[in-house]
């Protein structure tokens, strides 16, 4: 099963993305994190997001950049969180966009079970410099790359699934509770 | 509770006021939680308390977090605060409606 999920701030896709995780991979999986936990807000964040999964079997690998160095093993169940810091930091921290895609599709073609959590940062009316556009640009191609590679895509609109592509993992299972 | 939402000027009031003749509607409610922020409440408490006091109530609100991510950490709040309140909203509510050029999509 490979799942892209979207939506936006503060919609519930990690929530969502654990509840798919924990459906087809009750035992053990792999957290990818992408994020630098830089100052205290994104420490707090962090914070949150590791309170949600303990106790889960997650094991946990920071990756920041260079996506195919996270080191999972081929039939594991990997959760990836998130496509946008992802793409900042090898935009904006000296690494390269460019070889995003490629592990995106060594983890799919990899993976027992993956699931993706990017974001829809797509929809406000400010014209913003060149690097954020480049920024929006390569988010937006990874991330119909990413909705191309998997079985379904979902966007969580304020904590309600709505189906892009295929079927919600969720819908189907006895084990997927929902809140 | 019946949540509708939308994008800026999608229709999504005058389509819970065509839904729902005579009910109680909170506009605006993204606007409601910048002064829930503002006053040092939690946003997912208030839209709680919210759904407790008001069952019946109509909640109309903006979609506010689909751009790129504010540089000021109190319009990131605000915006993420925005989600968190209207998740615990569509949560409660037996239905939700998002509207699109005055268009309205049932998603619960």
């Amino acid at each position: 099963m490979t799942l892209l999920v979207t939506g936006g701030s503060g919609c519930g896709k990690s929530a969502y993305a654990e509840r798919v995780m924990e459906a087809v991979a009750p035992g053990e999986k792999v957290y990818i994190a992408t994020m630098r936990a830089d100052g205290e807000e994104g420490a707090r964040r962090v914070a949150r997001h590791r309170l949600q999964r303990a106790g889960k079997g997650y094991r946990t690998v920071e990756c920041p950049l260079d996506l195919c160095r996270a080191g999972v093993r081929d039939g594991e169940a990997v959760l990836l969180e998130c496509l946008p810091n992802l793409v900042a930091n090898e935009m904006f921290d000296g690494g390269d966009v460019s070889r995003i895609l490629p592990a995106l599709r060594a983890l799919a073609g990899g993976c027992r079970h993956l699931v993706i959590v990017t974001q829809d940062v797509f929809c406000d009316a400010e014209r913003y410099g060149a690097s954020t556009r480049a920024y929006m640009r390569a988010l937006a191609a990874l991330n119909a790359e990413a909705a191309r590679l998997c079985d379904s895509a979902v966007e969580v609109v304020y904590s309600i699934p709505v189906v892009l592509k295929g079927e919600d993992p969720c819908a189907s299972s006895a084990r997927c509770a929902s809140r | 509770m019946r949540l509708y939402i939308g994008g800026a000027y999608q229709g999504q009031l005058e389509l819970a006021r065509a839904e729902n003749p005579g009910a109680a509607i909170h506009a605006d409610f993204q606007e409601t939680i910048r002064g829930v922020i503002a006053r040092g409440e939690d946003p997912r408490s208030y839209a709680g308390a919210l759904c407790e006091a008001e069952p019946e109530a109509v909640i109309v609100s903006d979609e506010v977090g689909c751009g790129i991510v504010p540089l000021d950490a109190g319009d990131r709040a605000w915006r993420e605060g925005v989600g968190r309140a209207l998740c615990v909203i569509a949560q409660r509510s037996e239905r939700v409606v998002r509207a699109v050029c005055g268009i309205g999509t049932v998603i619960k």
